[in-house]
């Protein structure tokens, strides 16, 4: 783990610490105290509870591991699936809309994962022509827990072998040692949140900083992996035009542009129940400044001219640098796309189309 | 609960003849009404006289709280009474928390409780029993989700609000959600929240927009909420003698709007200064998407005949300027 992150006690619901996941997993936490669930730990909930991502809470997940990323109609969607490992997230980034996302505390690890694997890899051998694109980054950090989860032992192999599917390990640490300690590469992407030196600093709040991050990305780079990169969320603030370029420069002075499968956008937006929380939780927050109005899925994001302006500077940017790093928008409009990046993939399916391709360039 | 032995000695208490004096002033611990309109009871004992005695509980000290009836006794003082007869339980038979649980039950009974009520009603609890029994036993009975968060909410609204912030949330004035807010706030912001609030009329979505405005705009300002306040402009819009408080109140949500979203309502002063410099024909409007968000504008045209319709449309078509439509931050061509 980074230095950042502190747990300071594990919790085991009732029955999970038989299952052999969750064993090694208490091995690896033995100094930590550990204690029960008690039945009242169903009443709380997830909202502003800060120090409970600091608690580490293993249970069996009931509901189904493979989900799709919850886009919505009106906007367009990559058609990512999620592998639901866990839920919350140690790193604690003020926007992160986990925090509104989730009602139930602490850090929430499936204890059931590897037996749950086999129906998902069913479907998936069961669908050669589709690939799969698969992450496990939206619900929590890939790599922040891998030390104690070592979910990267288990996924990489089963992942690996296959032809149809990509994994994407998304994190804001450097967390790499169990990914490069594998010797699996094939149909794995490693993939890195970016943002502006002042976001990564003042509002991310305990993970690794921005060089820390392309560091790593540089050595996964060096020993054979495929990175990917996510400007998500992009932030208005003082200074982001020279802050974002910043960041592009060190880009450019630790990575290869040629092995990068993409790189997305996606504007800072949220649902309207995040921002109380926000406020309560980082007082001294720059996220909530930009001017938001609703969006067409409810969420409140940026006016539209500051999402255009912000997603064509990134664009032109990247285009001195590469014109092929495979850019797209996370959840935006078929207008903001001609406008922005100059073509569109016109709906969610056009979108799946195209980074399937780039899947297919990249691994065959 | 309160068992049937303790419900026989409530039953077969004394009804003692009692100064209204010597009854304990406040409302005390076991008390939970708030924001009650007392009007109907000072009616009705005005026509009829005091139906039920009120329930008392007499400490070893010989003082007199009240453990159900603290709205009649209130009643009974404004109408001058002297003296009112009451079931008095000496405090070795029934004990503070038995009190409580019998007042709850029995309001739980005849009535429903406002906001604050219910927040007096689990902070009085939570002195007595643990959480976790409240959250799985009371709350329910409060029509409140056994959830820890709510009960914390509820308790915090008692100990916390100002008094003038409490009646006009139990009167349904300030809402539940606003409230919330309101509480997140230090007093000095809270109360220069809440006056502007109790003096202009704002609908609960209004309110939560008000408040949402001020915190950014402070925020985004690098000053405080009071400070922003008394802002003579904002001062002016909340206090204008020539509008109704309907007027002030759209008139103060406006302005803040304006400073919070400079850049959307540019834009949309920009569009209506195009489609009003349009001479469109009557019966003819442009309108932009909701904050410019989806990609297209919407042209309505009423009309009551084909004829007046192929006019209307040719009319349109001869409109000069039409080109100047669209993204109103765009280069006009």
């Amino acid at each position: 783990m980074t230095g950042k992150i502190r747990l300071k006690e594990v919790v085991v619901e009732k029955g999970a610490q038989r299952d052999a996941f969750a064993k090694s997993i208490l091995d690896r936490v033995s100094r930590l105290p550990l204690r029960r669930a008690s039945s009242s730990e169903k009443n709380l909930d997830g909202n502003g509870l800060g120090d409970s991502k600091e608690i580490l809470y293993l249970l069996p997940y009931r509901g189904e591991f493979l989900k799709p990323c919850p886009g919505t109609r009106e906007y367009i969607c990559c058609g990512y699936q999620i592998l639901n490992v866990g839920t919350n997230c140690p790193l604690d980034c003020s926007y992160c809309i986990l925090q509104a996302y989730f009602n139930l505390p602490y850090l929430r690890i499936f204890v059931n994962l590897e037996e749950e694997l086999d129906p998902i890899f069913h479907r998936i051998d069961a669908h050669p022509e589709k690939i799969f694109r698969i992450g496990t980054g939206e619900f929590t950090d890939s790599l922040a827990l891998d030390e104690i989860t070592r979910w990267t032992d288990l996924l990489l192999p089963l992942f690996s072998a296959r032809k149809n599917v990509i994994l994407e390990l998304k994190t804001k640490t450097d967390q790499i040692g169990r990914v490069l300690d594998s010797n699996c590469r094939d149909r794995i992407v490693v993939s890195w949140s970016l943002n502006s030196p002042y976001i990564v600093a003042h509002e991310e709040h305990k993970t690794a900083g921005l060089k820390a991050r392309l560091r790593a990305a540089r050595q996964c780079q060096s020993e054979g992996f495929v990175l990917g990169f996510h400007f998500d969320p992009l932030v208005f603030h003082r200074g982001w035009r020279e802050g974002y370029l910043r960041t592009l420069d060190l880009m450019d002075k630790y990575l290869d542009p040629k092995k990068i499968i993409w790189i997305s956008f996606g504007a800072f937006r949220f649902m309207p129940a995040l921002k109380w929380i926000i406020r309560k939780r980082h007082h001294a927050t720059c996220v909530l400044d930009g001017e938001f109005v609703v969006g067409l899925d409810g969420k409140m994001r940026y006016f539209k001219p500051i999402r255009l302006e912000m997603y064509s500077f990134m664009k032109e940017n990247l285009d001195k640098w590469s014109d092929d790093l495979g850019l797209y928008l996370c959840m935006e409009s078929d207008e903001i796309w001609r406008k922005t990046l100059g073509w569109s993939p016109n709906n969610t399916e056009g979108l799946r189309r195209y980074l399937d391709g780039r899947v297919l360039r990249f691994f065959g | 609960m309160v068992d049937k032995g303790k419900s026989e000695r409530i039953a077969e208490a004394p009804v003692r003849r009692i100064l209204l004096g010597d009854i304990e002033k406040g409302p005390g611990p076991y008390c939970m009404s708030f924001g009650y309109d007392l009007q109907p009871l000072l009616g009705s004992i005005k026509a009829v006289g005091l139906m039920n005695s009120p329930v008392l509980r007499e400490d070893r000290g010989g003082a007199l709280r009240v453990i159900a009836g603290y709205r009649r006794i209130h009643a009974l003082r404004s109408l001058e009474y002297g003296e009112v007869l009451c079931r008095v339980l000496p405090e070795s038979q029934f004990t503070a928390l038995d009190a409580l649980l019998y007042n709850f039950h029995d309001n739980l009974a005849t009535r429903r409780f406002n906001d604050v009520e219910k927040g007096m009603v689990l902070k009085h609890l939570s002195e007595w029993l643990p959480e976790d029994q409240i959250i799985e036993e009371h709350m329910p009975l409060l029509n409140l989700p056994s959830h820890r968060p709510t009960l914390s909410l509820y308790i915090e609204l008692e100990a916390r609000l100002e008094d003038e912030v409490k009646v006009d949330l139990a009167r349904g004035n300030v809402a539940l959600r606003t409230a919330r807010m309101l509480l997140e706030m230090d007093r000095r912001t809270r109360m220069s929240v809440f006056r502007i609030l109790s003096n202009l009329m704002f609908n609960v979505n209004q309110q939560l927009q008000f408040i949402d405005y001020v915190t950014d705009i402070a925020k985004i300002e690098k000053k405080g909420v009071p400070e922003l306040l008394e802002d003579p402009v904002l001062v002016e819009l909340c206090t204008g003698d020539r509008t109704n408080r309907p007027q002030r109140t759209k008139a103060v949500l406006n302005f803040l709007r304006s400073r919070r979203l400079p850049t959307l309502k540019q834009a949309e002063r920009r569009f209506h200064e195009t489609v009003g410099s349009l001479n469109l024909p009557e019966g003819v409007s442009i309108k932009a998407p909701p904050f410019f968000e989806a990609s297209q504008y919407r042209l309505e045209v009423l009309f009551e005949t084909g004829e007046e319709l192929r006019r209307k449309i040719v009319h349109l078509v001869e409109t000069e300027g039409l080109l100047a439509l669209g993204d109103p931050w765009r280069e006009k061509p």
